[in-house]
């Protein structure tokens, strides 16, 4: 059975961004690699992709299309294979039952989440309805990553993933600080990922590279393999497919929380 | 290039919900208890009717909280208090729209209470363009926990894919708005088939019933049967029925034998079995095989039940009578050639929780104009 796992965290914390690097590591490494799109806006795999678009799981089923597997898995760098479910316009529909929808015909035609080493589920946002964690409610997914930062609110949407996924008895494998600059950054979410249960995974620095490559359609790991930020993300990689046990998170209360931002 | 499915063309008038389908599918598949995990009145007619088959019903009332915070505990508590006040020995939970939208998962809340007795869990929704989906569900569902066998899935997914086309063909699914009609007069209607019986002409009496309806639509063949015997021409009359009581879920095989008993001990003589009650989509199939080799040159025939479902080959050149029970049935059986449509009104709820023949009215009607021959 593949590593499947999925990335969660406060929204625009980097989710996508480390999802696509580490990828891109990853398939580097010579592992094969799945990354699947939860988001509407379709943005997770555009940096595997030069920049390209590719149809979505719901747009093709909008239109009619009796979906096939190639018609929705598209090869992005070094052979990851890109899927994205895609959605409603932001205030119209129902975004989460698309991901049920599309996830339930994943299970029935995909053989990319099967035949692979890695799937990585790129979430939007916190947990929102019980849509966005169908990848978890219907067994997709193994193992959960919380990315935050050490500000008080990206912790504060990591906490409450803690809450969800301990509703849901799912394991937390790792936290990964992705940096915003703030003070003593990386010894508060050391602190925080231990004591919800874990452990800090990687600190990877804010770099405008990360922006750069990402503008021109491209992961760092592509576009720039040997700038100091890519071998945070090879190091977050190798650290992901090592084998590591996870447990069930045990949030924090509110008050522990602000102190911890004190540090 | 992802291929492009043909648009399936709009259609307007309400048409039967797959929720309710998968509702009397678990009946048919001897289920206790169902539980439907959404809002209080969702389907409440039918689960109120489906009670009459002594199958129980009853809702989780997902209510505006519940959409919003998710229906999981209020499906545990419901899952919880089945148990204990019907100790049943099966049952059923049926998804609605409102928990599938939201997510919820139906099989959380059984490995949260494991009951010891078998649970046949339903993801529907009332939202799929044909209602047999919801059938497909249930017993894929009932496949899954052991209760039918592969054999018996594949026939009844087989006969659904045949439903599925008759209703496209000839039926509620035939066209973008069909307008509900009461049918011809029974008492005209009724003169005609007497006046032709009384000329000495040859008729087919068929039954080609979906499920429990046959209780009533076997009325009318009877009393097509009877009124013929007694006006002297009881022997120009071929009767064919699709009453096997050897295939099928256990429930229809259960009706088939008791409409069979019932038609035998009125004097009614079973010519033809056609097929048996869950395959009306396909039994017509074989009766218009049997009337190409043996009753071609026939002069009127009375279909009841599904007659949409009779291919027109070799009874195009007969005077029709056809008896259905759906309002939308009438303008696509005259725009196939059906000279008489008779409707039997609300004719469903009336065969439910029955183990004997239910009278019709066109049946009355029929006797009633005979009583003084
Ligand atoms: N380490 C970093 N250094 C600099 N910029 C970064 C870094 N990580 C992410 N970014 C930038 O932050 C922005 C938001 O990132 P991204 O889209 O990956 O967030 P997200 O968590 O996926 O957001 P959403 O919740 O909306 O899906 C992007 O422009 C990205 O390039
Ligand atoms: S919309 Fe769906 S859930 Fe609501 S009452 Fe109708 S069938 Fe039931
Ligand atoms: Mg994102």
């Amino acid at each position: 059975m593949p590593k499947q796992i999925a990335i969660y965290g406060k929204g625009g914390i980097g989710k996508s961004s480390t999802a696509s690097n580490v990828a891109a590591a990853c398939a580097d490494e010579g592992y094969r690699v799945t990354i699947i799109g939860c988001d509407p806006k379709s943005d997770s795999s555009i940096t595997l992709l030069q920049g390209r678009r590719i149809p979505t799981i719901m747009d093709l089923m909008r239109e009619g299309i009796d979906i096939k597997e190639e018609d929705i898995v598209f090869n992005g760098y070094k052979g990851v294979k890109c899927l994205e479910i895609g959605g409603p316009e932001p205030g119209i529909g129902c975004a989460g039952r698309g991901i049920i929808v599309a996830i339930s015909l994943l299970k029935k035609i995909s053989r990319a989440i099967e035949d692979t080493d890695l799937v990585i589920y790129d979430v939007p946002g916190d947990i929102v309805c019980g849509g966005f964690v169908a990848p978890v409610k219907k067994g997709l997914v193994n193992e959960a990553y919380v990315l935050t930062s050490g500000e008080y609110m990206p912790l504060y949407a990591a906490n409450n993933i803690c809450k969800g996924l301990s509703r849901l008895e799912m394991t937390l494998n790792g936290v990964i600080c992705n940096s915003r600059g703030a003070l003593n950054e990386e010894k508060i979410v050391s602190e925080f990922a231990k004591e919800v249960g874990s452990q800090l995974l990687a600190f990877i620095p804010k770099d405008v590279l990360v922006q750069t490559c990402e503008r021109d359609g491209y992961s760092v790991i592509e576009k720039a393999p040997d700038s100091q930020i890519a071998a945070v993300y090879r190091k977050l990689a190798k650290s992901i497919m090592g084998k590591r046990d996870g447990k069930i998170p045990v949030p924090l209360d509110d008050a522990r929380l602000r102190e911890l931002t004190r540090i | 290039m992802p291929v492009k499915k043909e648009k399936e063309p709009l259609i307007m008038h309400p048409r039967p919900s797959s929720i309710v389908a998968a509702l009397y599918t678990l009946r048919d598949l001897d289920t206790d208890v169902v539980i439907l995990h959404g809002p209080p009145g969702c389907s409440f007619k039918h689960a109120r009717l489906l009670e009459e088959d002594g199958m129980r019903v009853v809702t989780t009332s997902l209510d505006e909280t519940g959409f919003v915070f998710g229906g999981h505990d209020a499906l545990v508590e419901v899952l919880e208090k089945v148990i204990e006040r019907f100790n049943p020995r099966r049952i059923g939970i049926v998804g609605t729209c409102a928990s599938m939208i939201i997510g919820e998962e139906l099989h959380e809340a059984v490995t949260q209470v494991q009951p010891d007795v078998p649970v046949i869990e339903v993801d529907v929704h009332a939202g799929y363009r044909d209602n047999t989906k919801g059938v497909v569900m249930a017993l894929e569902s009932a496949l899954a926990s052991g209760i039918i066998s592969e054999a018996e899935f594949e026939r009844q997914k087989a006969l659904l894919k045949e439903a599925t086309l008759v209703e496209k063909r000839h039926g509620a699914a035939s066209k973008e708005y069909l307008e509900p009609n009461r049918g011809d007069l029974k008492y005209k209607v009724a003169g005609r088939l007497l006046e032709l019986i009384k000329q000495g002409k040859k008729g087919l009496n068929i039954l080609n019933a979906k499920k429990e309806t046959a209780f009533m639509f076997a009325d009318i063949n009877l009393a097509v049967a009877q009124v013929a015997q007694k006006l002297g021409y009881g022997s120009n009359i071929v009767n064919m029925v699709n009453l096997d009581d050897n295939v099928g879920l256990p429930k229809n095989r259960r009706n088939a034998r008791e409409i069979k008993d019932d038609l035998k001990e009125k004097g009614f003589e079973i010519h033809h079995i056609i097929g048996g009650l869950d395959e009306y989509p396909v039994a017509g199939n074989t009766a218009d095989r049997i009337i190409g080799e043996k009753y071609s040159d026939y002069d009127f025939a009375v279909i009841s039940g599904v007659p949409h479902a009779l291919p027109m080959n070799n009874i195009n050149n007969m005077e029709l009578f056809s008896v259905t029970n759906g309002p939308r049935q009438v303008v696509p059986l005259k725009e196939m050639g059906h000279t008489h449509v008779v409707v039997e009104i609300d004719l469903h709820p009336k065969t439910l929780g029955v183990s004997h023949i239910v009278e019709s009215e066109f049946g009355a009607t029929l006797r009633e104009m005979v009583k003084d021959a």
